[in-house]
């Protein structure tokens, strides 16, 4: 502990993370908005797709389409696990990896085969370090995800559900409830069972307004040409929030774990500099008493 | 006046008493040596004063210093002073055995006198070069963070350094027990400048302990001599010889292998330098005495193992202020085979005996002498703590999810590793509530390779603390489980 030097030299290094934590934070705040802002653009998107849905279900017709419905034969499960490419974002992928390991037990149970594929660098880490294999993985997306990159990949599920390649399709994400709130989650895409979720029934009654009544709406040509379409754009739709909902998660989460981290870190430069002044003080006055000592001892 | 020529007897007078030094003098022609003894005897006043002293320096003028030995309280100047014409010397032998001594080699056990054949002065030179002999023997104590990690010398010197209160007397009084009961050799502990109940305590102890099967007390095959806080610097200064001189007897004459236990070697220093600046020498760094070097370097030589015998010994050493860098406990450490640094964060977690299992050491940790595979464990057990040590900044800042899958695990093992190094006491059942565990040194060195390896990663932290063998741990959390 006397050793003034050695604290020193760590109190400079704390200094340095600090200052990148603080960095970090900062960038995550902006970069936080700019997520956000996408997400809510979305969100506007996604709120009609379910009205229109919410109406279409409304019209009291049979709904039946292959992505609605569970295949017969459960064979083979993919879970889709959306982590970050960086660190620095406190327990966000932990998070995330925790339920999608548990999410995973569940499966097996059921399936006989569950496949992995992974978004993120942090997730493809922590898989290859339990030699878990993993069927794909995507790394480009970053804190702006593209909905034509995540249109990609739902295209490929849904060939793939079709021809009954998979059975199933969990994702695996951090859902975004609000700044104070993040949870991991996991939702099962397909089959997509339900239209209309919980969710998405608090927004068809809000748009039940906008709309007017429901009764008035006329389908044209029908509602099952209509259906045809708009089953898949659902389900791609709801896969690109998932992506835009651990964006905005990975940003805030980010934001909070740098935030006390810097705090974190003055502390302890607090606590070092006291020790570090003690200790100064203390070489001090010993060398000033050792001095003082010997003048005193040379003067008898 | 009665002269030396007259008595038989070289008579002085003292001429000053500052605190516990005093001036004698003496005629011109018979200055006694330096280091001789000398006696005051006198009633004054209905006052009995009886005291030693040992010559320190001749000052001129017939007159000489000495360091008085006990109190000076009642001095005056001018009382009668008899040269000894020798340096103060103990009885030796096995008549020493069972019984507590002051540093004079008076018993103060209230048994009697000793009967000893021999006294031997207890300044003596240290054995020659050539009878020296160096053991690189393992000396097993059956707890795990010494064996593993610091193993003690058979026939070498053990340090405990430690700040206040964090168990150096408990580790020394559970070696004791541990090794004086299973050891067939001598005994001798030198209660040096620490608290008399504890040296009490120590006594009353050894008197119920039995040595193995043979129904005979410990203390029967042991000598204790004390010079504890009460006593002036004089005292603590000289009474590491007294003890020091009759495990010297036991090595020599006898040729068993002989234990030396001395707490607390500091208080040695720190007498040395509440005299020094009484006789006149100008203090050194940090106050301390300039012949702080000379004055350990001339005891601990003395403690060495010669071809005649060996002499074990285990050694508590206060560091004041936690500072290891401090005088006093710096220049210990050069004279120790193997030292045990007891630190305080590892004690404010609970976890006991609270030695650093990265700044203690041993000079025969080492492939050459313990083996590859212990030399390898023990290796590996630190660099794993290392590196957790490392992290804690880190951890502290961001947390753990910020490190790599790798580093994580080594924080892993490295909080089990830490727990594990704790170990239930022979001597602590009585706070802990637990048996005493002694463990082989082959259990030792498995169970921390296998939790080195990842073999025990599932078990709850908790189930590592005070546990012997790393099967007791997986029982533990076992009982943890079913408690839950």
């Amino acid at each position: 502990m006397a050793n003034a030097r050695a604290l020193d030299k760590r109190r400079k290094s704390i200094k340095n993370i600090r200052k990148i934590t603080r960095t970090m934070e900062l960038i995550a705040t902006a970069r936080f908005k700019q997520a956000m802002d996408r997400a809510s653009a979305a969100t506007a998107y996604t709120d009609r797709i379910t009205g229109l849905v919410a109406n279409l279900s409304n019209t009291g017709l049979e709904l039946s389409h292959p992505l609605l419905k569970p295949h017969d034969q459960q064979n083979s499960a993919v879970q889709l696990v959306l982590t970050s490419n960086r660190g620095l974002c406190g327990g966000y992928n932990g998070n995330v990896l925790r339920s999608a390991g548990e999410n995973r037990q569940k499966l097996t149970e059921q399936f006989p085969e569950v496949r992995f594929e992974v978004s993120g660098k942090r997730g493809v880490t922590y898989f290859e370090h339990r030699q878990t294999p993993i069927e794909e993985t995507f790394l480009q997306f970053e804190d702006k995800p593209k909905y034509e990159d995540v249109e990609q990949i739902a295209d490929r599920y849904l060939e793939a559900y079709a021809t009954g390649k998979i059975d199933r399709l969990d994702v695996c994400y951090t859902k975004f409830l609000s700044i104070a709130r993040q949870q991991a989650t996991v939702e099962t895409l397909l089959p997509l069972g339900t239209l209309v979720d919980a969710d998405d029934a608090q927004a068809e009654k809000e748009n039940s307004n906008t709309f007017g009544s429901n009764n008035t709406i006329e389908f044209l040509p029908s509602a099952e040409t209509i259906l045809e379409e708009v089953v898949p754009m659902s389900f791609k739709v709801k896969l690109f929030k998932c992506f835009l909902d651990a964006a905005v998660s990975e940003q805030v989460a980010r934001m909070v774990a740098m935030k006390s981290a810097t705090e974190n870190a003055d502390e302890l430069i607090r606590e070092l500099s006291m020790t570090y002044n003690r200790a100064r003080q203390g070489q001090i006055t010993g060398e000033l008493l050792e001095v003082m000592g010997g003048v005193e001892a040379l003067k008898n | 006046m009665a002269t030396a020529a007259e008595t038989g007897q070289n008579i002085g007078h003292v001429t000053q008493v500052i605190g516990s030094t005093f001036d004698v003098e003496f005629s011109e022609q018979h200055l006694p040596a330096i280091y001789n003894a000398v006696n005051i005897k006198s009633t004054h006043k209905g006052i009995d004063l009886n005291l030693s002293g040992e010559v320190q320096q001749h000052l001129g003028g017939g007159r000489v210093r000495c360091v008085a030995l006990g109190s000076t309280d009642g001095m005056m100047r001018g009382q009668e002073c008899i040269d000894t014409g020798a340096p103060v010397s103990v009885p030796v032998g096995e008549a020493t055995l069972g019984r507590v001594f002051n540093l004079l080699g008076d018993p103060v056990d209230g048994a009697g006198s000793v009967e000893a054949e021999e006294r031997w002065p207890i300044h003596r030179p240290a054995p020659a070069i050539s009878e020296l002999s160096t053991s690189t023997e393992l000396f097993e104590t059956g707890i795990k963070v010494i064996d593993l990690l610091t193993p003690f010398v058979r026939g070498g010197k053990a340090g405990l350094f430690g700040g206040a209160g964090l168990g150096k007397t408990v580790i020394l009084t559970e070696l004791i027990a541990r090794i004086a009961s299973s050891h067939g050799g001598y005994s001798v502990f030198a209660g040096v400048g620490e608290r008399t109940r504890e040296g009490t305590d120590l006594w009353l102890e050894m008197q119920d302990a039995k040595i193995g099967d043979t129904g005979r007390s410990v203390i029967e095959q042991t000598c204790m001599v004390f010079g504890q806080m009460n006593e002036p610097p004089g005292a603590r200064l000289r009474v590491a010889l007294s003890a020091l001189t009759m495990a010297e007897y036991f090595r020599d004459t006898t040729g068993k292998d002989t234990l030396l236990f001395v707490d607390n070697i500091f208080r040695f220093s720190q007498a040395g330098s509440e005299v020094s600046a009484l006789l006149g020498r100008m203090p050194s760094a940090v106050g301390y005495q300039p012949t702080l070097a000379t004055e350990m370097g001339a005891l601990q030589e003395r403690i060495a193992s010669t071809d005649k015998g060996a002499i074990t010994s285990v050694q508590a050493v206060y560091v004041p202020a936690d500072d290891p860098t401090d005088p006093a406990p710096a220049t210990a450490f050069g004279q120790l085979d193997a030292f045990l640094y007891l630190e305080r964060s590892i004690s404010e977690k609970g976890i006991y005996p609270a030695v650093d299992p990265l700044a203690s050491s041993s000079r025969i940790l080492d492939p050459q002498y313990v083996g590859d595979r212990h030399y390898g464990i023990a290796r590996r057990v630190q660099t794993i703590l290392q590196r957790y040590r490392e992290l804690q900044d880190i951890i502290a800042i961001l947390g753990v999810d910020e490190l790599s899958e790798e580093d994580r695990q080594i924080v892993h093992r490295a909080r089990r590793i830490e727990r594990f190094l704790s170990q239930p006491f022979l001597v602590a059942e009585v706070f802990t509530g637990k048996p005493g565990e002694i463990t082989s040194l082959e259990d030792t060195i498995r169970s921390f390779e296998e939790i080195c390896d990842g073999k025990w990663d599932h078990l709850p932290e908790q189930a590592f603390m005070y546990v012997g063998a790393v099967e007791q741990a997986e029982e533990q959390a076992k009982k943890m489980e079913a408690n839950a």
